[in-house]
């Protein structure tokens, strides 16, 4: 019983003292919104795909891919990250799904991942 | 011993803990795309740095007549390692009879160990291990709020979400369900004092939660408002039959099940949900839980939203397809 307390006691001190250590609280980047939308269907297909997500990301390791309707790679290579907002130039390609995969790691090294799908054309 | 040598123990074990290196900052419940919220009526399938604080319900219970109750309680969890966890919480309940004395007091002390089995992002499955000690001796005995005696509840968690259904599944993919399921016995099986034996219990819940995040983030972004956006709606459900060691005691399973809503943000959630009795001995009408619910890892990602052990401090690994 008494270790128990003692435990107890230890946990909400250490709770306290590093609760008031300066820190920069952050959080998991979470997809705000993307440019086509989720699960939206466009007329033509876009030149560019912007992911914004709710945290400043970490550029050298937050990554996104496109596969087009063809299965193959339609984005273009390593994407532009400025502060929330992640940009990739995408190939031309024809009308279907195109499936986006993103992995994001914002800035205190949170890491997230999602998935989604936009169409082009009818 | 000077008059404050109860506390050196204390202190120097949380200079240790303070003191310990911070390993790469990780998730609460996140499991691929998935993210599973903190439940309010049974537990994640996750170990995490997270607070509970408070969570608060209301209800008229299963006494006869029905007692009007409040509780009050606060839970604290903390990661040892990536995959291994501890909680610790305490309750407070206050219980007042029609025309009779409120009794009122904290309940026993109770602490979770808990062992990450699998995450497995692509099917969005995770499974967690778990043992509840409730340590009698540490409430209201008196009161009959807590007990003299301790419970132990080996505990299997588990969630999964259905994003791994086809694409034509659409608004579907954002469903989920999470539960568990224990087996609860006490450390003695007869009360002397009031003559009774102590039955075994059968301890389980579910819950099943649409995604409204998952939605707009994985399937389709309908542009709704943001706070419509954060909102998870939920129905749990918490039940408890005993198995053994039962003699003279009522067989009857007692549960509610809870249908509510969580509202997720980036470093807390917020939940709310009725309490339905699924029967006269659960209690009787409507009663309500809610809690505010703190994501440790996200409000302090360098301190104590680290695991206490195994950290290395090494830069993240470069993520590659």
């Amino acid at each position: 019983m008494r270790t128990l307390l003692t435990m107890t006691t230890a946990l909400l001190l250490s709770l306290a003292a590093m609760a008031s250590a300066p820190t920069g609280a952050q959080a998991h980047a979470f997809l705000d919104h993307a440019s086509p939308l989720v699960g939206s269907t466009v007329p033509t297909a876009p030149h560019e795909l912007s992911l914004s997500f709710t945290q400043s990301l970490e550029p050298s390791f937050s990554t996104v891919e496109v596969i087009g309707p063809n299965g193959a790679r339609v984005d273009q290579g390593k994407p532009q990250i400025s502060g929330n907002t992640m940009r990739v130039g995408l190939k031309a390609s024809g009308p279907g799904a195109y499936h986006v995969h993103w992995h994001a790691l914002s800035v205190d090294t949170h890491t997230t991942q999602g998935t989604f799908t936009f169409h082009v054309g009818q | 011993m000077s008059r404050y040598g109860w506390c050196w123990r204390p202190c120097a074990l949380a200079l240790l803990l303070v003191c310990l290196p911070y390993s790469a900052a990780f998730a609460h419940c996140f499991v691929g795309a998935r993210f599973f919220p903190a439940t309010l009526a049974i537990d994640d399938p996750c170990v995490a740095d997270e607070l509970s604080l408070p969570t608060v319900d209301w209800f008229k219970n299963g006494a006869i007549p029905s007692a009007s109750e409040w509780d009050i309680s606060a839970e604290i969890s903390k990661r040892i390692t990536e995959d291994l966890g501890i909680s610790i919480g305490d309750i407070w309940s206050q219980m007042t009879p029609p025309g009779g004395p409120k009794m009122a007091g904290f309940g026993d002390l109770e602490t979770t160990l808990q062992y990450q089995l699998l995450k497995n992002d692509e099917h969005e499955t995770a499974m967690l291990l778990g043992l509840i000690a409730d340590w009698g001796g540490t409430g209201a005995i008196n009161s009959g709020i807590g007990t003299p005696y301790s419970l132990l509840t080996p505990t299997y968690y588990f969630g999964k979400g259905f994003g791994d259904l086809p694409d034509d599944a659409g608004w579907l993919r954002a469903f989920a369900v999470t539960g568990q399921v224990g087996y609860q016995f006490p450390t003695t099986s007869y009360e002397v004092a009031q003559n009774l034996y102590i039955p075994q219990n059968l301890v389980y819940g579910f819950s099943l939660q649409y995604s409204m995040p998952y939605l707009k983030s994985e399937i389709q972004d309908y542009q709704l408002p943001d706070f419509i956006n954060h909102l998870i709606p939920i129905v749990e459900a918490q039940f408890s039959t005993p198995v053994a060691n039962n003699y003279g005691n009522s067989s009857a399973t007692i549960g509610t099940i809870n249908p509510g809503a969580i509202w997720v943000g980036s470093y807390f959630q917020v939940g709310l949900e009725a309490m339905l009795p699924v029967n006269r001995a659960s209690g009787t009408g409507v009663g309500f839980l809610g809690q505010l619910h703190l994501y440790l890892d996200d409000m302090f990602p360098n301190t104590i939203g680290q695991p206490l052990l195994g950290g290395t401090g090494a830069a993240p690994r470069k993520l590659s397809f």
